[in-house]
């Protein structure tokens, strides 16, 4: 069963902006999917229409074959939903916190408080459990807030840029909780970033979005691919050879002892490469690799509409945000 | 039946927000304390001085007839500015997190303006505290008290779906503090609260009968000093009404606020 299946989605704002313009994909069940893209792209638009927060102009959304336009509602209580800004609240403790969000998903009565203390005990929060969330650092606030959005047993998770303002360690924590989250319970996680590294490490597939549509959409591993394979540096004396065997790769650039090869996998690459070279007389001095990453796939799907003032502003309101909780 | 029940439960759960929040900090009730006992212990002893004939009910004097003005007042004030508050819980994310979850759109209203009427409730505990230090005579009949904390609940819940209609269109926390101070004075002083309504140009006598604060003010004052019921029915029904059609306006409206 698709967890998500998105057709013809369209949002024209009053003002006319079209933030998402005639968009489908699809989601499978326990799939972690990414959705990445420039600011302004629709991402976090698209995110709200998903979670029934805005109408959309045109289009389908389903979610586990519910419409969400017919049974918002009944949609609703499948999901767990984690904003952009750090959004638990600072006045009340991190049980209190929780316990709010439990009754507002129905959770029984019973069953509630064990609930809760689980999902404090999996993000290292129990020991902290009855302290005001305002004390809390911005990493607490952000696993806070992921257990807040689990109280329910979400059948799917939306997370919009969930390390935005971390500092690396805690980003880890939270990357590494998301991932046994899909990996334990089968969790269908949609997320949001702008951290192409995460984006790779976490997502099964993912879309880039920009300027409202789908750029392109698949696999990190194909997505990488697609933008060319890997590149070995090497640097040699003596006779260079001229061309490659079939299944090694081919010779892009060769000059005064430096040649460069691109090959489909280049670890692997690397020691049948030296072994020829040196077979037909030449000395390896070193080899370097070096792979397309994901940034490179973003840089030539979204850079049209990169905007460098979108970025700061938006630093600027996820670290106020911080700040604002941290007081 | 069962989605009455879980409208019912998610309202009082937002309510619940407020009131854990007030009892980890109780700061703004103890300020909030002081404006309703500067119009008792200053304005209301200076113009207890004047004993203008005209400006008291025969029978009573000057303070205990605004004593149920200044609480109902007090109210108003306590509750014009939820649609601050909801602004702000826009602002960092709460709202959004609150209409995320399967509550619908109207217990979300009804549970901030209930929140409202349990900071009601304060101020009237407030004001009763000061009438009994201060000596002012009021009925304290124990049905009575309690009908003014009911109408202190229905003045704040009133108060506070108007203030969050309005947010929904206004959208900032700065437009919603210049309406906050444009609207709670013309609508204090275009009440019966500190004095007749009788004493007014005729055309504000008008405009007060399109201002909720007039029947709550009557609606306590019947209960707090005359004693006559007569007018209460009317007082009550109006106020109902009013409240009724801002949270429903509410309702309708506040996911502008998102979107």
């Amino acid at each position: 069963m698709k967890a998500i299946e998105v057709d013809s989605l369209t949002k024209v704002y009053s003002n006319g902006t079209k933030a998402v313009d005639d968009v489908s994909f699809s989601v499978e069940e326990g799939e972690v999917f990414g959705l990445l893209g420039p600011n302004g792209a629709g991402k976090t638009t698209a995110i709200k229409m998903i979670t029934t927060l805005a109408r959309p102009t045109a289009g389908l959304i389903r979610v586990f074959g519910i419409d969400t336009q017919r049974a918002p509602q009944e949609v609703r209580q499948m999901l767990g939903f984690v904003p952009q800004a750090i959004s638990v609240d600072g006045d009340l403790t991190g049980y209190e916190n929780l316990l709010i969000f439990a009754k507002l998903f129905f959770v029984d009565r019973e069953e509630r408080k064990k609930r809760i203390l689980d999902a404090l005990e999996y993000f290292g929060l129990a020991d902290r459990a009855n302290e005001l969330v305002k004390n809390y650092s911005g990493g607490m606030m952000r696993r806070l807030e992921i257990a807040q959005a689990l109280v329910n047993r979400p059948r799917i998770l939306f997370l919009d840029e969930p390390s935005i303002g971390l500092d690396p360690y805690s980003k880890n924590q939270v990357i590494q909780q998301i991932q046994e989250l899909n990996k334990e319970f089968g969790t269908t996680i949609l997320v949001t970033t702008h951290d192409m590294t995460e984006a790779d490490t976490l997502c099964n597939r993912l879309a880039i979005m920009n300027m409202g549509k789908i750029a392109i959409s698949g696999a990190p591993a194909d997505l990488k691919h697609s933008v060319g394979g890997d590149v070995l540096t090497v640097k040699l004396t003596g006779q260079a050879a001229a061309s490659l065997p079939a299944g090694l790769g081919t010779v892009v650039s060769s000059e005064q002892g430096t040649i460069k090869i691109l090959t489909d996998n280049g670890e692997r690459a690397i020691p049948r490469l030296t072994e020829y070279l040196e077979r037909n007389g030449a000395v390896v001095e070193s080899v370097s690799l070096s792979r397309p990453t994901l940034d490179d796939v973003f840089m030539k799907y979204a850079k049209a509409s990169l905007q460098q003032e979108g970025t700061f502003r938006e630093a600027r309101s996820a670290r106020r945000s911080i700040a604002r909780h941290a007081k | 039946m069962i989605n009455l029940q879980r409208s019912v439960s998610s309202a009082l759960t937002i309510a619940e927000i407020e009131a854990r929040k007030i009892r980890h900090d109780s700061t703004e009730l103890w300020m909030r304390a002081v404006q309703p006992a500067l119009w008792l212990l200053v304005f209301g002893e200076v113009f207890n001085a004047i004993r203008s004939s005209s400006l008291s009910i025969p029978g009573y004097s000057y303070i205990q007839y605004i004593a149920p003005g200044v609480l109902a007042q007090s109210v108003l004030f306590v509750a014009i500015f939820y649609g601050i508050t909801i602004v702000w819980e826009r602002d960092v994310g709460l709202l959004t997190k609150l209409l995320s979850t399967p509550s619908p759109r109207i217990s979300v209203v009804v549970g901030k303006t209930l929140a409202a009427g349990v900071r009601g409730i304060f101020q009237g505990v407030m004001v009763f505290a000061l009438a009994l230090i201060i000596g002012i005579n009021l009925r304290f009949d124990p049905l009575d008290v309690a009908g003014v904390f009911i109408t202190a609940v229905l003045l704040a819940m009133c108060f506070a779906s108007l203030s969050m209609t309005l947010a929904s269109f206004l959208k900032t926390r700065d437009r919603m503090m210049g309406i906050g101070q444009a609207i709670t004075m013309p609508l204090f002083f275009a009440s019966n609260a500190i004095y007749p309504v009788s004493l007014m140009p005729v055309w504000l006598q008008y405009v007060s009968k399109f201002n909720p604060l007039s029947y709550g003010v009557d609606a306590m004052r019947s209960m707090l000093l005359t004693g006559d019921y007569s007018t209460l029915p009317v007082d009550i029904f109006a106020l109902l009404l009013f409240t009724l059609f801002f949270i429903a306006c509410a309702s309708v409206v506040l996911k502008r606020l998102i979107e």
